[in-house]
């Protein structure tokens, strides 16, 4: 069986390190690994995707509707944009993190009664299709670990808590090392470690979690 | 990306984006030229090419267009020595004239075309199918599905250019050079680079009236050698099971084939054709495989261009051969597929029931819909945003004076102005096409034409139709957006910045020298973040009797970033202060910058995660409540 992993968030969040770091830890312990990767027309604050499939019966590099076992979002809008690949009472993992595209704003001060997506409006409509729904205040874990850039890798930490996920720990921080700069790998690895300490008190509520050593 | 990967000497198992296991194969297959302009979907071919050229003994240009790139990879060829060029379909367009030749010519080196399609239009103007380039062109052809076998067609690729002495296409889609997967790495022996001596090698590559129809024969043999070579080829191969039901497919279709007869459960009830080389078909693969089928589904995306060859095959060995594809109505010619397409396609083509996606997106589109849009949209710190702030303003002030516009749009950044909340352009096509429209357009409409390009698409393509406007009198508004960089391909270097491939030092080229070079006489630079000052400059340049360029200048917030990185300079964020803010909402109703936000009081707020700190707001701000952040020394 392969596990399926719907990443999404907005241009600029590292989303394709994220897969990155996977993929070369799975090719560090030979797990079959295949993904497909959309990187949308801008360079920034556009939309972004990646399918990612672990395991060897993944064949296409796009995830079929209804089979991401977990749907990982950066941003938490972007968390209902994919919602058709989440498995009906599969995992969501989202950001709290809310990133008004400068539409929303616009329509905001030109259309009145108009209001701001909330992350209450989100959790609510993501309740039709699933209850396992963990958020994660990565921003701020990012910030604790002293660059506020390593978004992605708390949700590294996170994924990495996670019983049905097939990647050693010892690969993905090696594999963190040599795909982050020089300069950002403490905090990288400090983000890593904040991140699989926030999934037990949220994520690992849901599902099995391996035990905090 | 880890360069790492790319750059390891030894064998090893690697994690590779499709696009960095090309640059792999070449690597291994000891390329000496590389040559490429950047076009998504095949832009890291150049971006891991141009970082690994400390590495490794070759030579590399960011070409003008992908014309040239063909061009310096065919010179090379004519030598002897191995060369390859990446480019997206579209930009095939613009080398096919060179292309065509090279088949009647041939070269005497490798010379690898690696050419990307984009079903789903994802970042292309169009849908284009470039498989029919090659048996147009007599250029034979290879179709990976993942990155491995991008590697290993680049390789064999090489070997069948030098031994057929032509060059090969690489056909790829975005979803095979944006796929990542699993890759077996060869080791890299690389030998030393050395110039050969031409007089030695006897070669001649002419061709011309009677030259060109004895070349046409020989063009034809040499295809006729490679049709029968390719029906052994290790990239054509089977999986058989007891059934008379197969499948004919190639490309990324083979892998949605693989997952959707696992969805449908038929993984033991239908044989499978994945053909490799699609140019020229290996015909007796093909024959021998429907010989004894009743039925045979021929999954492709876009054109019908295997299943046309299927029906022509079967009319000989098998007739009675029910055949499913485009014409039988089981898959579209539109937009990309994906396993839930595929199984829908083959369920249709077995007579199963099979309920399909439709349920599923429907229900979750029912989830979405307080969702907001998001669209493509420019950086903050972006210039262009700058820029067209400043134009639609002097625009204003000329509609109020009756003057009326047509805005002639290209392509690059600046072509996400079409995109809401702006919404803006009456047109645009192709690389430079705006200014040559914007030729005949003023000839023919009352309105002012304004066409904007790019400093690259300056370079790449809009040149000669400058030219053209300049020669023949035409009268219209020119703006080049010049951001020093190729920005929306990943900021790569081009004639506008004094760096070439891998960094080096080279010469920059004057857009305002060229300009005044073919004797434009209303030629302005402005820097983009200067709106208030650029307003009147457009103006004039609107109101001007002839034909007038201006060039809006800075450069793209994202190269500049990093090379404010590189220096060590921070990149300071500006505030609303909540203080004098009264909410005129100058920022947000005119400049739509993704930094801002409304706060809870429905003050605007700028997220320092995201400010770029390039000033423009706190300059458009009418009471100045825009201000830098107080930075400790």
């Amino acid at each position: 069986m392969s596990l399926n992993i719907f990443i999404c968030g907005v241009g600029g969040q590292g989303l394709v390190l994220l897969t990155t770091v996977i993929g070369n830890a799975c090719a560090k312990s030979g797990t079959n690994v295949v993904t497909g990767e959309m990187y949308g027309l801008s360079q920034r604050s556009g939309a972004v995707s990646v399918h990612l499939r672990i395991g060897e019966d993944a064949f296409s590099p796009l995830i079929p509707y209804g089979e991401a076992d977990i749907l990982l979002s950066l941003e938490a809008i972007e968390t209902l944009r994919y919602l058709e690949y989440l498995k009906k009472d599969g995992v969501v993992l989202m950001n709290r993190r809310i990133m008004h595209p400068p539409i929303e704003t616009s329509k905001i001060i030109t259309e009145k009664g108009s209001k701001y997506i909330t992350l209450k409006d989100i959790v609510s409509k993501l309740r039709g299709w699933t209850q396992n729904i963990a958020i994660v205040d990565a921003l701020k874990l990012a910030r604790e670990s002293g660059n506020v850039r390593t978004e992605n890798t708390v949700f590294l930490g996170c994924l990495s808590a996670l019983e049905a996920f097939p990647v050693d720990e010892k690969a993905i921080r090696e594999s963190i090392s040599e795909a982050v700069p020089k300069k950002t790998v403490e905090q990288n690895l400090k983000a890593f470690d904040l991140g699989k300490k926030s999934a037990h008190s949220s994520l690992c509520t849901l599902v099995p979690c391996r035990p905090l050593p | 990306m880890v360069l790492k990967e790319v750059l390891a000497k030894e064998k090893k198992t690697a994690f590779m984006l499709g696009n960095e296991a090309i640059v792999r194969g070449a690597l291994e297959a000891d390329v000496k030229i590389v040559a490429l302009y950047p076009g998504a979907p095949t832009s890291e071919v150049l971006d891991t090419f141009s970082d690994a050229l400390g590495t490794f003994d070759y030579q590399m240009e960011i070409t003008t267009n992908e014309k040239v790139a063909l061009e310096v990879c065919a010179g090379a060829a004519f030598a002897g020595i191995r060369s390859l060029t990446a480019m997206k379909s579209v930009g095939t367009n613009v080398a096919s004239d060179t292309l065509f030749v090279l088949g009647y010519t041939g070269v005497r080196g490798g010379l690898v075309l690696v050419m990307a399609d984009d079903p789903h239009a994802h970042s292309s103007q169009s849908e284009e199918d470039g498989r029919f380039f090659a048996p147009n062109a007599y250029i034979p052809m290879l179709e990976p599905s993942s990155p491995k076998e991008a590697k290993d067609m680049v390789k064999k690729a090489f070997e069948i250019s030098e031994r057929h002495r032509v060059p090969v296409l690489l056909r790829t889609v975005t979803r095979v050079n944006h796929q990542s997967g699993i890759v077996q790495l060869d080791e890299i022996k690389r030998s030393e680079f050395k110039k050969v001596k031409w007089k030695e090698l006897n070669e001649e590559y002419a061709t011309l009236g009677a030259v060109a129809r004895r070349k046409k024969l020989r063009m034809l043999e040499r295809t006729a050698k490679l049709a029968e070579e390719f029906e052994n080829s290790e990239f054509n191969f089977t999986k058989q099971v007891d059934s008379d039901v197969g499948v004919v497919t190639a490309s990324v279709s083979y892998l949605h084939v693989l997952e959707a007869l696992k969805m449908l459960k038929l993984q033991s009830k239908i044989n499978i054709l994945k053909l490799g080389t699609t140019y020229p078909l290996p015909k007796n693969t093909i024959k021998n495989f429907i010989k004894n089928l009743k039925k045979v589904i021929v999954v492709e995306e876009l054109s019908p261009y295997l299943e046309k060859e299927l029906y022509a095959i079967a009319k000989d060995v098998n007739p009675a051969l029910a055949i499913f594809g485009k014409n039988s109505g089981a898959f579209s010619e539109a937009w990309e597929y994906n396993p839930n397409i595929v199984a829908k396609g083959i369920a249709s083509a077995m007579g199963m029931e099979y309920a399909g996606h439709k349920a599923i997106v429907e229900e979750a589109t029912k989830y979405k819909e307080i969702i907001p849009d998001r669209y493509p949209t420019f950086c903050a710190g972006c210039p262009h945003r700058a820029t067209f702030v400043a134009l639609n303003q002097a625009l204003k002030i000329q509609v109020a004076k009756g003057q009326e516009h047509y805005f002639s749009n290209d392509i690059g950044c600046y072509s996400m102005w079409i995109f809401p909340p702006i919404s803006r352009g009456d047109s645009s096509l192709c690389m430079g096409a705006s200014v040559g429209v914007a030729n005949g357009l003023s000839h023919v409409i009352e309105e002012r034409v304004v066409a904007v390009v790019g400093d690259s698409t300056f370079y790449h393509a809009a040149v000669p139709a400058l030219i053209n406007a300049v020669h023949n009198g035409n009268k219209f508004t020119m703006l080049i957006l010049d951001n020093s960089v190729t920005a929306m391909t990943g900021q790569q270097f081009n004639p506008s910045t004094e760096f070439i491939a891998g960094g080096r030092q080279g010469k920059k080229i004057s857009i305002e020298g060229i300009c005044g070079a073919v004797g434009v006489e209303f030629v302005e630079v402005v820097d983009s973040y200067d709106v208030k000052g650029n307003v009147e400059v457009f103006r004039k340049a609107l109101e001007y009797d002839g034909l007038a360029v201006v060039i809006s200048r800075r450069e793209c917030a994202l190269y500049g970033d990093r090379n404010k990185r590189r220096r060590g300079e921070k990149i300071v964020p500006f505030y609303v202060d909540k203080e004098t803010c009264k909410r005129p909402y100058v920022c947000l109703r005119t400049f739509y910058c993704p930094a801002y936000e409304l706060d809870e009081d429905r003050q605007p707020r700028i997220s320092p995660e995201l400010c770029d700190g390039c000033s423009v707001c706190s300059r458009l701000c009418p009471i100045q409540s825009i201000k830098r952040t107080e930075v400790k020394a």
